[in-house]
């Protein structure tokens, strides 16, 4: 089983990594300690001291704050409340529904048809930044991308207890 | 003293090693070997030549002074590309097809991957283009598809073109125009403006240009584009390394020019105005090896088998016809330069043997441990296990004979390495592991030649096989093992075989025109007898550059071989015939040229495959030029009697073999004479190979030495 240097996945998550070692470690057996170099990665770049359980997004993770309960943050340190709920209600919503907004992104012919197809966009109330976008039929619930059994990844995979 | 005169000498530089074959005038010959040197392959190779001479106890400054021809095959020109060490590149070509450099082909996305990254999509992407974007200028003009100018040359636009490539400090410039193979008038005016622009800036001798309709005249625009940057691209370079190697073997007394391989099977000088025809060549010798063996013993149907270092290559030979692959791909780029058939999968004795994490399974290759460091058990510093350390393990290698004792292999470090990072992950024994990657290696072989044979539909039975490359007598018997074929037959200078192949080779060039001819199944004579005006032409064409340019490089007389790729009226893909007629003189002719392509055609897809209402239609025509070089003279021997000489017989050795140890008996390769047989279980050995006789097998020498696995 191959195991990479922490640089390494400092560099594959910076995309910076040269192409031709990604494609290695891609074509290689996946290596023992990626999933602790990578949230040794993500923890030393987050502002807070809270611990990284799991990276949710690109800017989002489940972290175990000091009390014990499990929040989702972002990485500018807004919080949006307990894994187990859908962080998306605690985001700012912006919906393009309309030809108008939807033009915005999508000029001219390339847009979908807003009866038939709205885009939900999803940002940090803390730094502004989009989280998420989702593109559904209009009326549809908000979509909750993920729930992770926490406890089951770590014994199961990781082979510790979390 | 020694009275051998060395005549030629066959270089083959692989991956990992070196391989040199030289041939004295009554075709005895002498095998040498050494590690690939990729920093200076002259280093390697000279050494390997000193190797293959110390044997023959001919000083070795002597060698080259006697020496003929001297031939190198080997990597330098794919490494050349793969590192991307070439020029700076200007690329004119037809407005709007200027991003055909990035676009390339999908194929190209994952050409040459192994199985597992071809069905993972994440994996692939383009190739590195060999010039940047902004070095590519569209220039307006336009030739049909019929080869009709459509629109003129705007000859400014050349000019302008020319002026920021000056600026942009290009190295090398090449032309490239849609449908120039039909009609060259637009390229070649562009051409002479790019030529005057240079002038005028004092860089007509330091920028060359190089124009695709010269290049390879022949459809498909991707791949002849491909071609020309190659050329454009590599050529130099590579052509400074081969005078490197060049002027090395002159200063030891060597009096000729250096020769090289074409993919195609044949020789060239390096000074060869279309260098990337070379590329391909490492496995060409292989093949052209066995093509002479079949003319020499009368064996028409072969499967030729390399297992070396870092691949296990197949290629088949029917009816002594060797079948071309016109559309191969060299560095992940297509090219359309027609080459020997050959498939190859990433499973050698260099490869490296891991246990999957999940599966628990043991997985070869493909990637291969190369010689520096090479296998743990050559002690240079390789830490990963190799197929060649489960072969030490098991008692198959002597190690203190390998490279006839030039490397001494390190048995516990081996077993150690094997135990630690194969059988006590898993929890099995040492030896039943060791075993057991063997028999996976061979099987994968195995399904290898299996599935050549099925999509090439050969009835293996009807063929001999043939097992060469430094491991391939090895494994031999495990991977022909339960396959039913005419014979299986080895080689005493297996490990030598592609060397020994291109010293069989004779100087060839090829080249090949696009026409469009079709020929009705109810074709009048009038229209036939247009066709063949038409082929005529072309043939005649491509004689007079064929002569010119080979008698620019060697002497003797000129053969020429007039080739046709015919199909059916409507099929997508040709197949190459070599016509009998020089001339195709009439009707009656043209005829004949169809009904001997229609034998071949049912020789290999079957004979209900044929479908004469369909009619034909003739794209390419194509030309071999041959001129004769010396060969080794290989003659039959009395056969003697089946026991061995004493002297043969080394001793013996204890080997594992399916689950329990057995006592082989050990034998000297050389010493072994026409006519002995030797029961197995035994283990033949030779400083560059050992061949594995199975208990309840033998081998048996023939008159020529080839050695039979029974």
């Amino acid at each position: 089983m191959p195991s990479y240097p922490k640089d390494w996945i400092r560099d594959l998550v910076d995309r910076k990594l040269p192409w031709q070692l990604t494609k290695q470690m891609m074509s290689e057996f996946k290596d023992e300690n990626r999933f602790d170099h990578y949230l040794a990665v993500l923890q030393e770049r987050v502002p807070w001291d809270d611990a990284i359980l799991l990276p949710l997004g690109e800017h989002l993770f489940i972290v175990q704050k000091e009390g014990g309960e499990r929040v989702v943050k972002c990485d500018c340190g807004q919080e949006f409340g307990d894994y187990r709920e859908n962080w998306k209600l605690e985001a700012l919503v912006y919906i393009r529904d309309t030809r108008e907004k939807l033009d915005e992104i999508y000029p001219g012919h390339r847009k979908c048809d807003p009866e038939w197809m709205e885009l939900r966009e999803f940002y940090c109330p803390g730094c502004a930044t989009q989280l998420e976008v989702e593109a559904v039929t209009p009326g549809y619930p908000l979509i909750f991308d993920f729930l992770p059994d926490l406890e089951v990844f770590y014994r199961d995979w990781l082979g510790r207890e979390l | 003293m020694s009275t051998r005169k060395p005549l030629v000498l066959g270089i083959d530089a692989g991956g990992t090693m070196t391989d040199t074959f030289i041939v004295d005038e009554s075709g005895g010959f002498v095998v040498g070997k050494a590690a690939t040197t990729p920093a200076d392959e002259s280093i390697g190779l000279i050494e390997a030549a000193q190797d293959a001479s110390d044997y023959w106890d001919v000083p070795f400054d002597d060698t080259f002074r006697e020496l003929e021809v001297t031939l190198y095959s080997g990597t330098t020109m794919l490494n050349t590309l793969l590192q991307r060490r070439g020029k700076r590149l200007g690329l004119i070509t037809t407005r709007g097809i200027e991003d055909d450099v990035l676009m390339g082909r999908g194929v190209q996305t994952w050409a040459g991957y192994s199985y597992s990254d071809r069905i993972h999509a994440v994996t692939h992407v383009h190739p590195q283009p060999l010039l940047q974007r902004r070095m590519v200028f569209g220039v307006t003009e336009r030739v049909d598809a019929a080869g009709e100018t459509v629109i003129p040359l705007y000859e400014d636009e050349v000019r302008d073109a020319v002026e920021v490539l000056v600026g942009d400090e290009a190295e090398a410039i090449v032309i490239h125009f849609l449908f120039s193979f039909l009609n060259q008038e637009n390229e070649k005016r562009a051409e002479q403006i790019v030529l005057e622009e240079l002038e005028r800036h004092g860089l007509r001798d330091s920028v060359p240009v190089y124009v695709g309709s010269e290049l390879r005249p022949v459809i498909r625009e991707n791949s002849r584009l491909n071609a020309a940057l190659i050329e454009a691209y590599a050529a130099g370079w590579v052509r400074g390394q081969l005078q490197n190697i060049e002027s090395a073997i002159q200063t030891r007394g060597f009096r000729y020019p250096l020769q090289t391989v074409l993919a195609y099977g044949g020789l060239c000088n390096i000074r060869h105005p279309r260098l990337h025809e070379t590329f391909i060549s490492g496995p060409v010798g292989g093949v052209m090896g066995a093509r002479y063996v079949s003319q020499l013993t009368g064996m028409k149907n072969i499967i030729v088998t390399d297992l070396g270092g870092t691949s296990f290559d197949i290629a088949s030979i029917t009816d002594g016809y060797v079948p071309v692959e016109p559309e191969p791909t060299l560095a992940r780029f297509k090219l359309n330069l027609p080459t020997i058939a050959m498939e190859s999968i990433g499973n050698g004795c260099g490869s490296l043997v891991k246990v999957d994490p999940v599966t628990r399974k043991f997985q070869i290759g493909p990637e291969s441990a190369g010689s520096d460091p090479g296998p743990v058990c050559f002690g240079r510093g390789g830490e990963q296990v190799t197929v060649t350390d489960c072969n030490l393990v098991l008692g198959y290698l002597n190690p203190d004979y390998f490279l006839g004792g030039k490397v001494r292999l390190d048995v516990e470090g081996a077993e150690r390495a094997v135990r630690e990072q194969l059988t006590d992950v898993i929890g099995i024994d040492l030896h039943e592991g060791a075993e057991a990657v063997l028999r996976l290696m061979e099987r994968e072989a195995q399904a290898a030649i299996r599935s050549l044979a099925s999509t090439r539909g050969l009835d293996t039975s009807d063929y001999y096989l043939f097992g060469y490359g430094g491991a391939g007598p090895m494994h031999l018997a495990g991977y022909s093992a339960g396959m039913d074929f005419s014979g299986v037959i080895t080689f005493p200078f297996a490990a030598a075989f592609s060397a020994f192949g291109c010293t069989t080779a004779d100087y060839q060039h090829r080249y090949a025109r696009t026409v469009a001819l079709a020929i009705p199944n109810d074709a009048s004579d009038a229209a036939k007898a247009d066709v063949c005006a038409a082929i005529n032409s072309s043939w005649a064409e491509m004689e007079i550059q064929a002569k010119e340019e080979l008698l620019r490089e060697v002497e003797g007389e000129v053969r020429f071989t007039p080739l046709a790729m015919i199909r059916y009226g409507g099929q997508l893909s040709d197949l190459e015939h070599v016509s009998r007629f020089s001339r195709l003189e009439g009707p009656r002719d043209l005829e004949g040229l169809i009904d001997d392509w229609e034998d071949l055609y049912a020789r290999i897809n079957s004979r209900v495959a044929k479908y004469e209402k369909a009619g034909y239609q003739i794209f390419e025509l194509g030309m071999l030029v041959t001129v004769e070089k010396v060969k080794p003279r290989q003659v039959p021997h009395e056969l003697g009697s089946p026991e061995p000489a004493a002297d043969a017989r080394k001793s013996s050795r204890r080997m594992y073999y399916r689950g329990e140890w057995v006592d082989a008996s050990t034998w000297e390769m050389d010493l072994i004479q026409p006519g002995n047989r030797i029961p197995g279980p035994a283990i033949i050995e030779h400083p560059a190979t050992t061949l594995i006789v199975p208990p309840q097998q033998s081998v048996e020498s023939d008159e020529w030495g080839f050695l039979w696995l029974k």
